[in-house]
């Protein structure tokens, strides 16, 4: 059950878009986010939409994959458009009851958001499918060390990250690997009441959180062990480097952008739903 | 009939993703009452696994698992029943332990089974004895006991469900030679006294000379080979060619064999050694 998080997951493959530095997958996935959000028409998303599946496809992440990765998001998807149909009372009205008006324009606006945050989603869980963890960590150390010039140690930062990263498969695996042991005496997590179930979680948790906190020590001595001493100075075994496609990607993502920007000027905030508006 | 038997069992980790692995291959295996089994296989060979399916907490990708000749998964009546009749402890159970008290930790698998309150103090307090928990320690944290205790104490968990089949994933492992030596002859002393079936995986051939009655090999993902102690460990090659070997007295006495001294290569353990050495040292004397 818990092998079902997709979220933060890598998927190894060996793929244009898994060879970018890590880097640029970040900064552009970040540019990504924002131009969604500041796209405004339906064309200009659709652009968005289409170059996030061109993206998809070069990684040769299974789209299925990608889409399954949605499904904790699923909920908010739900209570945001829901929010919309009740809310936007623009364009012509369909149905009405009680004191519920469902217009064209609020269901107009819920199909926006849904496919914005879908997107938007979807792109940063191909961030985290094509980039391992460690080249992740590297790239956020690279990309904001020069925070340190301000006295901000990012290090440190990308350190706790590293080991967060590190110890969630560990942490799952011991997770299943205690009810598993719980369920062979007998214990049932599946069903009965509220109250038995929440009771159910004290042998899981319990062990839990001891064997976390043994592990936390264990691994602060061996750090200790080999020197490690806060992350001023650390230099990295494998340094990164811009390779000829990190700077084609650079050229694709300006024109992402100008591409998003033009399209929002020549349809215009809303003018595409309008003119949907008016068909119905 | 066996007493439990697995029909061309095979299990595949994360099947359709790109970390699939078979862990087993069509696996046949066949217990019966009273044997003490001992798996043995180099690490990620699939002995784990086979646990697991057998007392029914993984489901397998395919074949099936019989108790008493009833595929295990059934019902949802004859899962649960699995569960209490095959009784499975996992590699340091020590890391499991919950309650405040010890008495209570060994008590959580007989309440699970509806017991009335006087068979759960009676299971709790036969199974302590078994593992050679005094009943003074009962009151006492389990996280304040030693390595060994805590270990002794995780076992005794699974033993007071009083399953017809207790099987132990490397219980030895991490332990210093006092903690194995206390767990092997509960483990004897547990078969020895309720005449139930017990299956140890282990790494440690010394281990398996000294308690197991039957062997399995497994190797890659397959049954290798089956059979006693004797049979298992004549195929010393066969063994050191997977990366597993046998036990060091065995090792002693090939050597002593092969130098040319009159000894049987079939000693598997210190004492037949002891014995071995003494019936070569007393013929020896009814020739002079």
């Amino acid at each position: 059950m818990l092998k079902d998080i997709t979220i933060g997951q890598y998927f190894p493959l060996n793929s244009v878009i898994h060879r970018l530095d890590p880097r640029v997958k970040l900064l552009y996935t970040f540019v990504f986010i924002i131009m969604i959000v500041v796209a405004n028409n339906f064309v200009a998303l659709a652009f968005c939409v289409a170059c996030a599946l061109i993206v998809t496809f070069v990684s040769k992440v299974p789209l299925k994959t990608v889409i399954k990765g949605l499904k904790p998001i699923i909920f908010i998807i739900v209570i945001t458009s829901l929010l919309q149909i009740i809310y936007v009372k623009t364009g012509v009205t369909l149905v009405s009851f009680w004191k519920i008006r469902i217009t064209s324009g609020g269901l107009l606006e819920a199909l926006f958001l849904t496919f914005r945050i879908s997107f938007l989603i979807v792109m940063s869980t191909m961030l985290t499918y094509t980039t391992s963890p460690t080249s992740m960590t590297n790239g956020l150390d690279r990309t904001f060390a020069p925070l340190s010039k301000i006295g901000i140690d990012f290090n440190i930062i990308t350190m706790i990250m590293t080991i967060a990263l590190r110890f969630i498969p560990t942490l799952i695996d011991e997770v299943d690997k205690i009810i598993s042991a719980q369920k062979s005496r007998g214990a049932n997590f599946e069903s009965g009441s509220i109250f038995k179930r929440a009771k159910m979680l004290i042998p899981l948790f319990v062990p839990l959180l001891f064997n976390a906190t043994r592990r936390a020590y264990e691994l602060a001595y061996a750090m200790t062990c080999r020197c490690y001493n806060g992350g001023k100075g650390k230099t990295t075994m494998n340094a990164l480097k811009y390779k000829k496609g990190d700077w084609l990607v650079t050229v694709l993502t300006f024109a992402f952008v100008a591409g998003v920007i033009v399209l929002n000027i020549k349809f215009g905030e809303y003018n595409a739903k309008f003119a949907f508006n008016s068909a119905v | 009939m066996a007493l439990l038997q697995t029909e061309n069992l095979s299990y595949i980790y994360g099947e359709g993703t790109p970390f699939c692995v078979t862990a087993l291959d069509k696996v046949n295996i066949e217990i019966e009452k009273g044997d003490i089994i001992a798996v043995i296989g180099q690490t990620g060979s699939g002995k784990s696994t086979l646990m697991q399916l057998l007392n029914g907490l993984l489901k397998p990708t395919s074949g099936r698992v019989l108790l008493d000749g009833e595929d295990i998964r059934s019902s949802k009546a004859k899962k649960l029943e699995t569960r209490f009749r095959v009784g499975l402890c996992f590699q340091y159970p020590e890391y499991q332990l919950f309650e405040n008290t010890v008495y209570e930790d060994i008590a959580f698998g007989p309440k699970n089974m509806e017991l009335s309150d006087a068979e759960v103090d009676k299971r709790v307090r036969d199974a302590a004895k078994y593992v050679g928990i005094p009943e003074s320690a009962f009151k006492t944290h389990p996280f304040d006991l030693s390595g060994g205790e805590k270990r002794r104490v995780a076992i005794a968990g699974v033993i007071s469900m009083e399953p017809e089949i207790l099987i132990l994933d490397e219980p030895t492992s991490g332990l210093d030679p006092k903690g194995r030596e206390q767990i092997l002859s509960l483990i004897k002393n547990y078969r020895d006294r309720t005449g139930k079936t017990v299956i140890v995986v282990s790494h440690s051939m010394n281990d398996v000379a000294k308690i197991a009655s039957r062997v399995i090999v497994m190797y890659q993902s397959k049954v290798l080979m089956t059979g006693t102690v004797d049979e298992v460990f004549e195929q010393s090659e066969k063994l050191t060619e997977i990366g597993l070997s046998v036990p060091q007295i065995t090792e002693v006495f090939t050597k002593l064999h092969t130098l040319g001294y009159p000894v049987s290569e079939k000693v598997y353990t210190t004492k037949q050694a002891f014995l071995e050495i003494k019936r070569i040292l007393n013929r020896g004397k009814d020739n002079a």
